[in-house]
């Protein structure tokens, strides 16, 4: 049976003073308001690093009991730094099955309470045990995919500054964002180097924040039309590709079988950039150019808000932020408001019906691809 | 190849694919029919990168390469001198837990064409 979103809360990100657990409770009381505080079945909570980071343990019942939830049952669900997509794949499969009739889905991550260091190494325990050994991290990971992406397509390295330039330019009209301020190529190009090709302004952020949806049964303007989940090798030396995620590939293959739906239908999405190389990956990866195309698609604009086929209208991860555990249900948040006319100064000038997001967890290991719309509104899972 | 210079690897006896040795069977296709071998000390960069900020026990800048060795296989090796040229063809060592390119690829001895 059909699922849908009926309130999605986006809560500010950035260095906040608040806990994991406030947090939480601030995205997910405001959620309960938009859905007319009608009985909720099920309260599910994505979160990476609760407890390394988060330093709080037992996430549901803490929640259950500042939402006055006790009434509803539910879990906590990881997937790495695709969580936020996982709690909701995990939630809409229960409501689908019949399980449940409404669900409360929170995600969260608190980041910015312990050093860099420490956060730093905390998302490398996401990567195999080999690479952590040679002290290797995402950053350090994801300039080695960047590198051979450059040399492989001969790309034009100024695509990467382009993706950046784009996002936070759309992050300006996203009161959430941590970043709403527009910086130029040049500011990119210059900004310290962080992993050789990867300069502190193709990297997402150490962040926090969370999001909040209120999913029921039945149909609306952003119905959960498909979800599909991939994965593949841990290490990055296991990897058939370097220079395309095939976990990507899979969980878009998945999704788009399970909606009934071809890529030509979907009209904008919300991609994981966390590293600014993986917009131009995300985009080939799903299908909507092919290998190598994706640096022409972020020079000339066609990924713009007023282009063909807009990519992160909000600002994406790297101009909203990365709260990790919490990204896949924002880019959600986001896809959702811009289907039901609630994205404001952010609303496309299309107006899409279908939409699409896509998380990734660790270093390409782990990718959820969730399609939402109004069109062909056919059941999930 | 001398037991004392080649890496050791697993090789797949249903497969033929060879990785760096791993407890379990073969990634690629899951067969239990692996076994150690040898193959020369060598590979080439597919990619080098330098990290600003060292991991917890490691000295900034610390730097990582990509190689690829004989056969396929594929390293993630920490450089301890100067960033290596993509394309270039480097010595690897095993170090403790961690691959090490060594030098700039000038040969070492019993190491053999890559
Ligand atoms: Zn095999």
């Amino acid at each position: 049976m059909p699922v849908h979103v009926s309130a999605a809360v986006a809560g500010r990100v950035g260095r906040r003073p608040e806990g994991l657990v406030d947090l939480l409770v601030e995205v997910g009381d405001r959620a309960l308001d938009l859905a007319g505080r009608k009985p909720v079945d099920l309260l599910f909570v994505g979160a990476m690093a609760a407890e390394a980071l988060g330093e709080t343990e037992n996430l549901v019942p803490q929640l259950a009991d500042r939402l006055n939830l006790e009434g509803a049952g539910g879990v906590r669900v990881d997937a790495a730094s695709a969580s936020g997509a996982a709690v909701f794949h995990t939630a809409v499969q229960e409501l689908a099955a019949g399980r449940a009739e409404r669900a409360l889905v929170l995600a969260g991550e608190k980041m910015t309470s312990q050093p860099v260091a420490e956060v730093t190494r905390v998302l490398a325990r996401s990567l195999a045990p080999s690479e952590q050994a040679a002290g290797a991290s995402m950053p350090a990971l994801a300039a080695l995919v960047a590198q051979r992406y450059v040399s492989r397509f001969a790309s034009d390295p100024a695509a990467f500054d382009a993706v950046t330039v784009q996002f936070r330019r759309s992050a300006q009209g996203n009161a959430n964002a941590q970043f709403p301020t527009p910086v130029s190529p040049e500011e990119v190009a210059s900004s310290r180097l962080i992993a050789s090709p990867l300069r502190l302004l193709h990297c997402s952020a150490i962040s926090d924040g969370a999001a909040a949806v209120v999913l029921e049964r039945g149909t609306g303007p952003a119905t959960v039309l498909g979800l599909g989940q991939g994965l593949d090798a841990l290490a990055l030396v296991d990897r058939t590709e370097l220079t395309s995620f095939k976990a990507t590939r899979t969980a878009a293959r998945r999704a788009y079988e399970n909606a009934h739906l071809t890529r030509k239908e979907v009209e904008f999405a919300e991609l994981h950039d966390a590293f600014a190389p993986f917009a131009l990956i995300d985009l080939e990866d799903l299908g909507f150019c092919g290998a190598g195309e994706a640096a022409a698609w972020f020079l000339d604009g066609r990924t713009a808000p007023d282009g063909r086929f807009p990519v992160n209208p909000s600002g994406g991860l790297l101009g909203r932020g990365h709260p990790v555990g919490a990204s896949g249900l924002l880019q959600l948040v986001e896809v959702a408001r811009q289907l039901r006319g609630e994205s404001g100064s952010l609303a496309l000038p299309s107006a899409p019906k279908t939409g699409l997001a896509q998380s990734i967890g660790g270093l390409g290991t782990h990718v959820f691809v969730t399609l939402l719309g109004s069109a062909g509104t056919e059941a999930a899972a | 190849m001398s037991e004392a210079v080649g890496l050791l690897v697993n090789g797949c006896a249903t497969c033929h694919g060879r990785y760096l040795p791993r407890p379990g069977r073969c990634p690629r296709c899951g067969s239990d029919r692996v076994s150690p071998l040898r193959i020369p000390p060598k590979g080439t960069v597919l990619a080098a990168t330098e990290l600003s900020v060292a991991p917890a026990g490691f000295t900034a800048p610390h730097r990582l390469a990509l190689l690829e060795a004989s056969d396929g296989v594929r390293i993630l090796a920490v450089v301890r001198g100067a960033l290596p040229t993509i394309g270039s063809v480097v010595n690897v060592i095993r170090d403790a837990d961690v691959y090490v390119v060594v030098d700039d690829g000038s040969p070492v001895p019993g190491g053999g064409p890559a």
